[in-house]
């Protein structure tokens, strides 16, 4: 009997405490999400905190989502308002479309399928490019003087290639991008763990490696980002998607966040992911500081 | 959010998802001991479920519940459904013949003898279960902010995606604990109703 009255005290205790914490939001409430990974956390938390501190709206953060899928079914339920998305994710997983080269046509296509097909507005292209790269170390950037991958498949008889796993099974991958420019590196490539794959870089251990355009530790290991001058990797440029019926209800957000629009090149999400990876920095702080160095805050 | 509140949260997630599942858990139990033809089918449903993967199941039921606890707690109740129907039904099954017959000759309905004399018999199987499920759903509720639950998933996540073992730690030691402590109590109170109901029931 003493043991169910303390079972009881304990639960009303904690049901009482979690209704105190729900249920407070105001009226002129958006809701921000985000994929699970840093580069579109930071890309969220800009948003949100561009719009707090330029508007009376408020705003919810579902940042840390489990991936695409729960982004994009988020929002054309209308559970979210606003995320980011890269415009060849759109193209292959959402669309189900073929990849296109050309940056441009990417976007005019993905801007009206989403617009018809799920009334979600693209927003002017943030700048940052974030596909795959080739990225060498900083020495090899100095002995060789390359730029291009055309420059890389001239000396890449002397080179080690080492990359994720992932690299190698992709069509577009590994074997697509030596067959392109005719590369042909020193020995075997190495196939390692993708977190193993800048340690190995900046030891020396490897002199080329596959990498995100915009990884943080691109900076730590002040590697050297070629580039692709025949175009072989996809574009995945980065935008705000934004529900139309919530541009209906606040239409300033359009304006507001379209001057986000070129305002994050590669380098400088390189610099921010690097902030937050590298460096450990909070993700609101980094948003802060970058709003406020670029006069939006 | 501090990390009171992260605690508080991730409890009432659980608190409320084992709630539910224990009503559904009896009653499925109930009715899969009843209806014989149903057993079968109802415990072979439940160890289905069990092999949905958490992300996946979690994000199909984000597109129908939305993002936020409602999902996870819906998940939840589904992963917990299985340790306590399939103890239910072993419960009830396991009580002495002789006692149930006793309870039939007293003149007592079928309704009468279940709530009477079975379920209390066999409800320190059924709390088991519900001590399997409690624990378990204390560890699968940090999924939750993968659909945008609250809850002490947020550090764990951004601990793993940071490789920050502070902020893993943050999160998991306090899963570790709860999880501990609803163990050593619920198993404490497994004991003493199994004690007490023993001597009846062997």
């Amino acid at each position: 009997m003493k043991m169910k009255k303390w079972v009881i005290v304990i639960m009303t205790l904690v049901i009482g405490l979690s209704m105190a914490l729900s249920g407070c939001s105001g009226d002129d409430t958006i809701t921000i999400g985000s994929k699970d990974f840093s580069e579109n956390m930071i890309l969220g938390e800009v948003f949100a905190q561009l719009i707090e501190n330029r508007t009376d709206i408020s705003v919810n953060r579902k940042l840390n989502l489990g991936g695409t899928f729960v982004c994009f079914e988020a929002i054309k339920k209308g559970e979210i308002d606003i995320y980011a998305e890269y415009t060849g994710t759109a193209l292959t997983a959402q669309l189900d479309m073929d990849v296109i080269g050309d940056p441009d046509e990417a976007y005019r296509v993905v801007s009206e399928e989403f617009d018809s097909q799920f009334d979600i507005t693209w927003l002017e292209p943030l700048g940052l490019n974030n596909t795959y790269a080739v990225a060498v170390s900083n020495e090899v950037y100095e002995e060789y003087g390359i730029e291009t991958y055309s420059d890389l498949a001239k000396v890449s008889e002397n080179l080690v290639f080492g990359g994720g796993y992932e690299f190698y099974d992709r069509p577009d991958g590994f074997d697509g991008l030596k067959e392109l420019y005719g590369m042909e590196f020193k020995g075997d490539p190495v196939k390692m763990e993708i977190s193993m794959k800048y340690q190995a870089i900046g030891n020396g251990d490897i002199d080329a490696t596959d990498a995100f355009a915009t990884d943080g530790p691109i900076r730590k290991y002040n590697l050297k980002v070629l580039e692709d001058d025949k175009g072989f990797f996809p574009p995945y440029y980065a935008s705000a998607l934004i529900r139309n019926d919530t541009l209906e209800n606040y239409p300033e957000l359009k304006d507001l966040l379209n001057e986000l629009g070129g305002m994050i090149d590669d380098p400088t999400m390189i610099e921010l992911n690097y902030l937050v990876d590298v460096e450990g920095q909070s993700i609101e702080d980094v948003a802060k500081d970058f709003l406020e160095s670029k006069d939006l805050i | 959010m501090n990390m009171f509140s992260m605690i508080a949260e991730h409890m009432y997630i659980v608190f409320i998802a084992i709630a539910i599942a224990v009503v559904l858990g009896i009653f499925f139990g109930v009715v899969a001991y009843w209806v014989r033809y149903l057993d079968k089918i109802i415990l072979w449903l439940t160890e289905v479920l069990q092999t949905i993967p958490s992300l996946a199941l979690l994000a199909l039921l984000m597109i129908v519940f939305g993002l936020g606890n409602t999902t996870i707690i819906v998940g939840l109740v589904l992963y917990a459904l299985m340790p306590i129907v399939r103890n239910t039904f072993i419960g009830l099954n396991d009580v002495q013949p002789y006692l149930k017959d006793a309870a039939k000759g007293m003149g007592m309905t079928k309704l009468q003898r279940l709530i009477k004399v079975e379920l209390p018999l066999s409800f320190p199987l059924i709390f088991s279960g519900i001590k399997i499920a409690t624990v378990n759903s204390l560890s699968i509720a940090v999924m939750g902010v993968l659909i945008g639950a609250g809850g002490l998933g947020f550090p764990v996540y951004r601990g793993i995606q940071t490789r920050s073992l502070e902020l893993i730690l943050m999160g998991a030691i306090p899963v570790v604990l709860m999880a501990l402590v609803f163990d050593y109590v619920m198993s404490n109170i497994e004991r003493r109703l199994t004690l007490r109901t023993s001597d009846t029931n062997k």
